[in-house]
């Protein structure tokens, strides 16, 4: 089947478009999360969002809005991440874990008290990025711009407290609100972007693009650019090569972001000489 | 008249319900080029993250330029070069020249963009530092002399009217250790940059500094170096051959 | 730190209150036998068949999608407390096998309902016609397509099989049972014939679905033609070629219906539709319901009337 044939679906049109503003906007957040060792962070609040479902459906609420009835929950667990690594001297991933698990435990326990469900609400909350909707493709298309503009705006600020957070307070910089934002951000992302493309890929995106961009980093600005661009070419070779291979999409993704990372790796080690 | 620029009048900060630093009262004033000397676990970089506002106190006050500290807002003044970067990852993707640049945040609005006269200011500070051909190198591939020139060239970009640097030359060699103090006093006595540099290397410190503070919790001693090298009590403190070995070096 | 301390603790004792609560509900005792049963379908056999004489429920919660259920630590307990403990097939619920060795009650009788039914091999769903892929049997991985109680005949030999071994526990109700087993296997020969005749003189034999491969045993007792988006388990993720597949025979067959399945969000039939112009109508696989149909009444025979009448109209039976 030739390329212009498998363009010709509406599905996968959506799925490149929704999938490419996806993972640049995450492969961009990621750079910054990967720095700061959060990377898990997409994962943990992903976790998260299982104790939101079932707070959602003890309230009753319409499984349509059960991504809307989570992002409160996510983003207030992520602040909770973040005032665990300042107030508590917890690393990152042990902060990330914590919450995660207490989403977990409490998703289940109150899932049970709750007595069954209407639906599988996981369906709702999780999307595939075969299947993304005109709704979908305006969340993608949103959740894209808010974040741009909010990283291009803040982006010296966010330089700097990823380099050194006590440099950055001596600047002026108001860390607190910076790191406020950059969590928040994250959580919007993840619970929007998870119901468009789905969760496996959320999590992969986060992670995988940035680390394989400082494999060949020359500066942080490239840096960032890299990281869109490998989560660019991850998603076009994604989906194409998925359908031609006729393999699952998300999977195939998350396994051409790896392969990304082993020859970026590879390139940086024929580069330098050293590990 | 003497400009003061830091004042810290009756500072103690405790941690772990026990003191790191009792009675802290002292002054700089603009022009000084301050030592501030210890033994390890003395709380001098403990006084400095004080001093800016990065570690709390238990009581006392402390002003910079004359404000408050916690009203304090005109930071492109002060340069901070900190004894380690908190999460310090050799690979950190940054060159030099963007971390130079980092320096140029303070005292703007956002988004803080870099103008061309900043990219003068980059160009000039990397001069001076000898440091022009590392510009586009990652900070984590140079050696730590470099590096500490880049966190020096980062600190001063900016044209501050007080330096702070605590334990600089820690990792460094002598010969690297000189180049380095050599910098800093000409910025000092060329460019009227005001200096507190904490060190436990007592020795080179006398050949620079105007003036010392002797911190073990509390300040033992803040005068001259000739008062320090004339003083019975610090004879008896410290023993005559110790004296004599810090201060022979002046 | 204190704070933080009595704020944890004041957790631990609403989890456990929480939980002591539950534990109260499963207590009730009875002289009543207790049977607790795996999914919807074998659920709604056996309270058919027990009728007063045994207190049935449902391990499943409602709204659960089965295919990738795990029994908690309180589901082990439930069932070791139990008299009769009743799943569909192992192909189904291949946790079961383990659940009962570890309860490992001597007193508990465990009834495979599935046993002696008409097994057919589990497929890919789209694959055998297209020419487009070749790969069959991605699925639970024992090879067999778990489904079974989606053929009438199959469903009744489970009642048997349910009816046989309750008899055998509580041989004083032994009449009772077999009884109660005839007279729904009536009605399910009732159901049987009504599917005959409502899907014969249809304008097409072909229906899709834009969910796991579920219904191949309705498929194969009705001579329908199904493809399904993806495998047996409806956690399998469905590619793009299969999709891709589904909509162009939508096209090509004029298929104005595609067919989505319950409790699932519709998002695969929804991508389908959208490009094929179809709209779309529920095939329940009566897995697992919802707690709402679970409250109105719902039972497996209602389900299936219902899907008679969806399936009537999406192949434009007269």
């Amino acid at each position: 089947m030739g390329v212009g044939e498998i363009l010709s679906y509406g599905f996968i049109q959506r799925a490149l478009i929704a999938g490419t503003l996806v993972a640049v906007l995450c492969s961009v957040l990621g750079v910054f999360l990967v720095l700061r060792r959060l990377s898990l962070i997409g994962d943990g609040l992903a976790h998260v969002t299982f104790g939101s479902v079932a707070l959602s459906l003890i309230m009753g609420v319409n499984p349509g809005y059960v991504t809307v009835a989570a992002i409160p929950l996510v983003m207030l667990s992520s602040l909770g991440i973040l005032k665990l690594t300042e107030k508590a001297r917890i690393y990152g991933d042990a902060a990330i874990g914590i919450v995660s698990s207490l989403g977990i435990a409490g998703g289940i326990v109150l899932a049970s008290v709750a007595g069954g469900f209407n639906v599988d609400l996981f369906s709702y909350l999780f999307g595939n990025i075969l299947a993304v909707g005109n709704t979908d493709m305006i969340i993608a298309a949103i959740l894209f711009a808010v974040v741009l503009l909010a990283v291009a705006f803040f982006y010296r600020d966010l330089f700097a407290i990823t380099f050194d957070e006590d440099l950055a307070k001596c600047s002026g910089i108001r860390t607190t609100t910076i790191n406020t934002v950059l969590v928040l951000m994250t959580a919007l992302t993840v619970v929007l972007a998870m119901k468009v493309v789905g969760i496996m890929l959320i999590s992969a995106l986060l992670i995988l693009p940035a680390v394989s961009a400082l494999q060949v980093a020359r500066s942080f600005k490239s840096t960032i650019i890299a990281s869109c661009c490998f989560a660019t070419i991850s998603v076009m070779i994604g989906i194409f090569g998925s359908f031609i291979m006729n393999l699952p999409t998300g999977g195939f993704i998350v396994l051409i972001n790896f392969i990304l990372f082993l020859l970026a790796f590879a390139w940086k080690y024929m580069r330098k000489g050293r590990v | 008249m003497p400009v003061e620029l830091l004042n810290i009048e009756g500072l103690w900060v405790r941690y772990n319900a026990a003191d790191v630093l009792r009675k802290i009262s002292f002054r700089v004033n603009s022009g000084d080029y301050v030592g501030i000397v210890g033994p390890n676990g003395s709380g001098k970089s403990t006084l400095i993250k004080a001093a800016l506002g990065l570690v709390g106190s238990e009581r006392g006050n402390i002003t910079l330029f004359g404000a408050p500290l916690e009203s304090f807002t005109e930071w492109e003044r002060i340069g901070y070069l900190p004894q380690r970067l908190r999460f310090f990852n050799p690979n950190f993707p940054a060159t030099v020249e963007e971390i130079v640049g980092l320096g140029l945040l303070a005292g703007r609005r956002l988004p803080r963009k870099l103008t061309p006269e900043d990219r003068e200011a980059i160009e000039k500070t990397l001069e001076t530092m000898g440091i022009t051909a590392l510009r586009k190198r990652i900070i984590g591939e140079l050696s730590g002399g470099q590096q500490q020139r880049v966190l020096l060239a980062r600190a001063v970009v900016g044209g501050p009217e007080l330096l702070i640097l605590d334990e600089p030359t820690t990792a460094l060699d002598p010969e690297t250790r000189e180049r380095f103090y050599t910098l800093l006093r000409d910025l000092n006595r060329d460019r009227g940059i005001t200096v507190i540099l904490v060190t436990h290397d007592t020795s080179s410190i006398g050949t620079y500094a105007s003036r010392f503070i002797y911190v073990d919790k509390e300040i033992v001693f803040d005068g001259t170096f000739d008062d320090f090298c004339h003083s019975e009590e610090m004879t008896n403190l410290f023993g005559e051959f110790a004296q004599h070995l810090i201060c022979h070096r002046h | 730190m204190k704070r933080m301390f009595f704020l944890v603790s004041l957790l631990f004792l609403l989890l456990f209150c929480v939980s002591c609560q539950k534990k109260d509900d499963g207590a009730k005792g009875e002289k009543k036998l207790s049977v607790i049963t795996t999914l919807f379908p074998v659920y709604d056999f056996t309270r058919e068949i027990a009728g007063e004489m045994a207190e049935v429920t449902l391990l499943l919660p409602p709204g659960m999608e089965p295919h990738g259920f795990e029994p908690k630590p309180e589901d082990i307990f439930r069932v070791s407390k139990a008299d009769i403990f009743i799943f569909t097939d192992k192909y189904m619920e291949p946790w079961a096998a383990d659940l009962v060795k570890v309860v490992g009650n001597g007193k508990l009788l465990v009834i495979d309902a599935g046993q002696g039914a008409k097994f057919l091999p589990a497929s890919g769903g789209a694959d055998e016609h297209d020419g487009e892929e070749g790969a069959h049997g991605h699925d639970h991985g024992e090879g067999m397509d778990p489904h079974i109680w989606l053929d009438f005949a199959n469903a009744q030999k489970m009642v048997d099989n349910i009816a046989g071994g309750m008899a055998a526990k509580d041989p004083a109700n032994r009449n009772y049972y077999l009884k109660r087993a005839a007279a729904y296997n009536k009605r399910l020969t009732a159901l049987d014939k009504k599917f005959t005749e409502g899907l014969s003189g249809c304008a097409t034999r072909r229906f899709l679905h834009g969910g796991h491969y579920a219904f191949g045993y309705l498929a194969n007792r009705y001579g329908l033609d199904y493809r399904a988006a993806y495998a047996a388990s409806a956690n399998a993720e469905p590619t793009p070629k299969r999709i891709a597949g589904l909509i162009n025979q939508m096209r090509s067959s004029g298929l104005k219906h595609i067919f989505y399945e319950e409790l699932i969000a519709p998002t695969v039939a929804d991508a389908i539709a959208r490009e094929s112009g179809a709209t779309l109508l529920k095939l329940h696989g009566a897995h697992n319901i919802a707690r709402d149909e679970l409250e109105a009444g719902a039972t497996f025979i209602s389900l299936m009337e219902k899907n008679l009448e969806n399936l009537k109209v999406g192949l434009q039976c007269r």
